[in-house]
């Protein structure tokens, strides 16, 4: 969730990345996907409904079998309990099923996030309908959910939600902030354990450098969004993953309505596989490793995916019958001529 | 009718004791804690198939139903009989894919149906696949409860979409000569485009020909392609000696989708 995707402020890194090794991504931004055949991808954080059919195509092309879309802010505030329902049915209905038509397995998590948490009116209205939805089959967990400014509302929802996901058992995704990151994290963190949730039952988003080394100490899982701009880069993050292995690591792309790249996850793998990280190491930051931590909602069946997402032949949809892994029909972008 | 006990002695056949306990002790819940039980039905019914399935209602089919599909159907029935109309709506509201194919094929069963109607018509008019086939097909509640209006979208909407239209129950008892004029304008579209339209929706129109029709149906014998030769000789026969074709569609019971993969 970029807030501002103009800004054009780097977050303070200690990697800056050689000459060499810049060099290195800008070749296989040309053909990152010769480095990433047979590999499978989950990506636990996408924001499909701000994003073109184009990517759900591409994404399939790229080997992403399963993602989850964590509830967010939209942009602007909603004003009514109505559009955060038809938001939230959006997640488990229509977005689901636009998945499916390309072979992608579609989960999502459920939350207030922080931002209209401040909305207190609204937020008390939103919370009343949330175990609904979280108790929706293929919701996988309570997300995003934490702080944005750090105010007191923020806490509060925050805090409210967390006893939901443990009366639950689901996992929760944190969101932290762009802005003071450093003790916004630790601050999560800290609430997240004074709540009693087991540290592997959470997973704290949008790491960088300089969070990643006390989340994993403490136990809980760490997911790096790569987005351009304002969170990590992927150079940043084949370091963190070559300093800190692949235990309770995991890559995801956040790609919204800001300037974010759905392919996030698969260009990280080809860049990594072109540094030397072994190739089992790449699919636990990847794919296992989300997969494990979502999967503890007891809502996702890997059956379901690997071998690619059976399609209904019920599922067809304006006259597209997509059979498997969105092969058919494919529309040459390049000709000039539409049928 | 009350049809929830009729649909309980089926899911007995088929649920094992712990299935059957939650079963049980759900059903006695006031409204609000069926709208739950609906919700979290997945985590306690297994995706078992309903082999060999029972048929309570004419046109109400659960050839391909699952055990969980049938416990949710069951809850909704007895939410309506309850009068739980407020969490039925907010069922539909916030309804996840299986959860709204598990709400409309239960339409037919409800104890007021025609308080759904808008329900029903909305479900027509989804882009979801699973969603629109389950007020579409193997259910009898458009044929029972739609105007011609409504029927005939559903017709059309679901030949525009590819999908084969002999799932649709009480297909030739509510076929209407508008809906027989508006195929033929339908036809001419798709013909114009280059595009060809499923030989089986002609059994739409022997009751309604007129001339317009009858070109059609006479275009249909010179194409090239056998399935529209057979579909204007059945037309013709059925024309000659109505109810002789009967059972004579089933070689042209099959999707034709315009983009052949």
């Amino acid at each position: 969730m970029c807030q501002n995707p103009h800004q054009k402020e780097i977050n303070p890194s200690h990697f800056e990345g050689s000459t060499e090794e810049k060099a290195t991504a800008t070749v296989v931004d040309h053909d990152f996907m010769s480095y990433t055949q047979g590999m499978k991808f989950f990506d636990p954080h996408m924001h499909m409904s701000s994003r073109t059919t184009d990517d759900y195509q591409a994404l399939a092309d790229a080997g992403v079998v399963a993602l989850i879309e964590p509830a967010f802010w939209l942009g602007q505030p909603r004003t009514g309990l109505a559009s955060f329902k038809d938001y939230f049915s959006s997640l488990v209905g229509w977005e689901r099923f636009r998945s499916s038509q390309f072979g992608i397995k579609h989960y999502c998590t459920i939350g207030l996030n922080s931002r209209e948490a401040n909305n207190e009116a609204l937020a008390e209205q939103v919370m009343e309908i949330l175990p609904l939805f979280l108790q929706k089959e293929g919701v996988v967990g309570v997300g995003e959910i934490g702080f944005d400014d750090q105010t007191a509302a923020e806490e509060k929802y925050y805090r409210a939600q967390l006893e939901m996901a443990k009366e639950m058992n689901l996992p929760v995704q944190v969101h932290t902030p762009h802005r003071d990151k450093k003790k916004g994290t630790e601050r999560s963190m800290a609430i997240a354990l004074e709540h009693g949730l087991d540290p592997k039952m959470v997973i704290i988003d949008h790491n960088n450098e300089e969070t990643v080394k006390s989340v994993l100490d403490q136990g809980f899982y760490a997911a790096f969004t790569i987005y351009p701009f304002t969170k990590m880069g992927n150079e940043r993050m084949v370091e963190i993953v070559k300093e800190y292995g692949p235990t309770r690591i995991m890559v995801n792309s956040a790609a919204d309505w800001g300037i974010s790249d759905p392919l996030a996850i698969p260009k990280t793998a080809a860049l990594m596989k072109i540094k030397g990280i072994d190739v089992e190491t790449i699919r636990q930051v990847t794919y296992q490793n989300a997969l494990d931590a979502f999967a503890q909602s007891g809502q996702i069946n890997e059956g379901d995916f690997i071998h690619g997402l059976e399609i209904d032949q019920s599922q067809k949809f304006n006259g597209n019958t997509v059979l498997r892994g969105g092969q058919a029909p494919r529309i040459n972008k390049n000709s000039m001529i539409i049928r | 009718m009350i049809y929830s006990s009729a649909i309980l002695e089926e899911i007995l056949r088929f649920a094992n004791p712990t299935e059957t306990v939650w079963i049980t002790s759900k059903s006695k819940g006031i409204a609000k804690e069926l709208a739950l039980a609906f919700v979290m039905t997945p985590r306690f019914i297994s995706k078992t198939p309903i082999n060999n399935p029972r048929n309570i209602i004419d046109g109400w089919v659960w050839q391909d139903y699952t055990l969980e599909k049938l416990v949710r159907i069951y809850i909704v029935c007895l939410l309506s009989e309850k009068d739980g109309t407020d969490q039925l709506n907010l069922l539909f509201d916030t309804a996840e894919i299986n959860e709204a194919v598990a709400l409309h094929s239960a339409l037919p069963a409800l104890k007021n149906p025609t308080q759904f109607l808008l329900r029903a018509t909305d479900a027509v008019r989804s882009n979801m696949g699973s969603v629109f086939e389950s007020i579409a097909f193997e259910n009898p509640y458009p044929s029972l409860y739609f105007s011609e209006l409504a029927w005939n979208q559903m017709v059309l909407k679901c030949i525009f979409n590819d999908k084969a239209i002999h799932r649709i129950y009480d297909l030739e008892k509510r076929s209407n000569q508008a809906l027989a004029d508006t195929l033929s304008d339908f036809a001419h579209e798709r013909w114009a485009a280059g595009r060809r339209v499923p030989s089986q929706v002609w059994r739409l129109v022997p009751q309604f020909m007129n001339e317009n029709l009858q070109s059609d149906i006479n275009k249909l014998a010179q194409s090239d392609n056998p399935r529209d030769v057979l579909a204007s000789e059945l037309v013709n026969k059925e024309i000659a000696q109505p109810g002789s074709t009967m059972g004579q569609w089933k070689e042209l019971e099959l999707p034709e989708p315009i983009y052949q993969a």
